[in-house]
């Protein structure tokens, strides 16, 4: 892991809070799914597939070498479609979500760090990228 | 779950962060004294989650109990994971690391909080 800058630095802060936002999307997605998956299932599988991708991205963030960092890219993007998409469904179609996922209203309910990680993730991803 | 301990659990660790936040600005790693610090913060944080068990045991009424233990062990595992994570880094950005666990802690004592009064 010493050639890589990834997971050094600013990458420790970085890592932290997707740690933080993997482990608090995982268990809010594990109760919602199992104590009342009927009542919201658009936003609760939203919820699961956005908890898996913090967790991806948090975990090839740490590790740090090439090929995790290539995994991470795409846990990022796929991350930033992501909170693009819902949070612009959820305004164009709130009926399919009565309950807030973590990225509905562009992240609102997490004072937008779900809008704002992904790109701060993509910057530090290009920032620390090793030269060809 | 309100009450001196509480209000220590929760008023503690901002004041912790804005210590941190002061050595990120001045491009320093937490030194020995935070770290101090951040031991009576965890024995705090200890004393509350024995405080919380025992108020659940003697608790009759239904609350969600799992969600309640899981913050519960969440409050006093923040910290030490945070100082594990940032072991050998040297720069600022262990103190960074730290402020963000140091906010975490109070968001996690106060959905402990919610849980038990059943928001």
């Amino acid at each position: 892991m010493s050639e890589s800058r990834v997971n050094r630095g600013f990458g420790r802060v970085l890592i932290v809070i997707y740690g933080v936002f993997a482990l608090a999307a995982t268990a809010r997605s594990f109760s919602q799914i199992v104590t009342r998956f009927d009542e919201a299932p658009v936003a609760y599988t939203l919820s699961a597939i956005a908890a898996l991708i913090y967790i991806v991205a948090t975990v090839a963030l740490a590790r740090g070498d090439r090929t995790s960092t290539r995994v991470a890219t795409v846990a990022i993007a796929i991350e930033l479609a992501g909170v693009l998409v819902v949070g612009l469904a959820s305004l164009l179609a709130p009926a399919a979500f009565p309950e807030a996922s973590v990225w509905s209203g562009f992240g609102s309910g997490y004072l937008f760090i779900p809008l704002v990680l992904p790109l701060v993730g993509l910057w530090w991803l290009w920032r620390s990228r090793t030269p060809q | 779950m309100t009450g001196p301990l509480a209000t220590v659990a929760i008023m503690l660790p901002l004041l912790l962060a804005c210590w941190a936040v002061v050595l990120v600005v001045v491009n320093r790693p937490p030194g020995r004294s935070l770290w101090v610090a951040l031991g009576a913060l965890e024995l705090v944080l200890v004393v509350f989650l024995v405080w919380g068990v025992v108020s659940l045991l003697a608790r009759a009424t239904d609350f969600a109990r799992l969600e309640f233990v899981l913050y519960l062990l969440g409050v006093v595992a923040v910290v030490p994971v945070a100082g594990w994570w940032v072991r050998e880094e040297k720069s600022r950005a262990a103190a960074a690391v730290i402020v963000v666990a140091l906010l975490v802690v109070p968001i996690m004592v106060v959905r402990v909080q919610q849980v038990w009064s059943g928001v």
